[in-house]
């Protein structure tokens, strides 16, 4: 059974290191010109090319960034809690700097998706805010995650208890991912229903386009600021472990 | 209903200056970490220094 395991475990490692490591690679030269892009193209897309909506006039273009970012917060999550459950395994500290970066990016999207989402909501439900099943969840998962940073602030930045807890909120606070996607569903909102993530996606076709682009930029930006992040929390903790030895040193 | 011009214009700085501070915030976290390492490397360098002297001493006096 141990023997099995151990062969799971090298082939799941083999897998996951055949497929990222061209991507790993390639992370400095790709992604910040492929985001750069991207982004570029969704604003045009946005301004230029995408139909203006008949009944809630301009500020509708905002879905082109608040859908994104909301969705694609779902994803640096998904990392946090991945890398939390990996770290948990084989307490490998370089899996809490990932998750501690990714959790990083996903609150910041968070607070987005919060922000551009009041913002298109007074023109037209005539709210800032509303406490609807969707909004209400989003704003749990901010503070959900803001609560695994603290508590991953607490110790210092190898303190593998600290990281052990923070992790457990990680897993854990990804439960109300699916509680937020399916609130429009379970829950009467004020929030629309799902018109993207549907069976018929209920947009024009050069709505679509400008949102695949959207999704394409914000997607590429989280992918570099997660690597970006996940390194430097990763330097944080080479250089405390550097700084422990050398004080260790100069005692002796 | 009205363009809500000030609305869209209002979301989208909202996002761009949000994301400037989040890279700026990062750039000042490295801007520290790379202060640190340049602390660590004289400290390392110092301590080196130290042990080397203190190694070369007994030699010395014992020739």
């Amino acid at each position: 059974m141990s023997a099995l395991w151990q062969v799971l475990v090298a082939i799941f490692w083999w897998v996951i290191h055949t497929l990222l490591e061209p991507i790993w690679n390639a992370r400095w030269v790709a992604l910040p010109p492929l985001t750069g892009v991207m982004m570029m193209a969704m604003i045009v897309g946005a301004v230029l090319v995408a139909p203006r909506e008949i009944v809630e006039g301009e500020v509708q273009r905002l879905m082109y960034i608040h859908v994104p970012v909301a969705t694609i917060s779902y994803l640096a999550f998904f990392v946090t809690a991945v890398a939390s459950a990996i770290f948990l395994i084989g307490r490998d500290m370089r899996w809490d700097a990932i998750a501690r970066g990714a959790a990083t990016v996903g609150i910041m999207l968070t607070a987005f998706a919060l922000l551009t989402g009041a913002i298109w909501g007074k023109p037209t439900w005539g709210v800032y805010w509303s406490w609807d099943a969707r909004l209400t969840a989003t704003l749990v998962l901010f503070l959900i995650y803001s609560g695994y940073l603290l508590a991953r602030a607490v110790g210092g930045p190898n303190d593998e208890q600290a990281a052990r807890y923070a992790a457990v909120v990680g897993i854990i606070g990804y439960i109300d991912i699916p509680l937020i996607h399916f609130s429009v569903d379970w829950w009467r909102t004020l929030h629309p229903q799902r018109i993207i993530f549907a069976p018929k996606p209920a947009l024009p076709g050069e709505m679509l386009l400008v949102l695949l682009l959207g999704f394409l930029g914000i997607l590429f930006l989280t992918l570099w600021l997660i690597t970006l992040r996940g390194t430097t929390e990763y330097l944080v903790q080479r250089a405390d472990r550097v700084r422990a030895r050398l004080d260790q040193l100069e005692r002796a | 209903m009205d363009n809500n011009l000030e609305f869209l214009f209002a979301g989208f700085a909202v996002f761009w200056a949000g994301l400037f501070v989040y890279l700026v915030m990062l750039q000042m976290r490295l801007r520290e970490l790379q202060q640190e390492i340049e602390t660590l490397e004289e400290r390392l360098a110092e301590s080196e220094q130290t042990e080397q002297s203190g190694n070369s001493t007994p030699n010395s006096s014992s020739s």
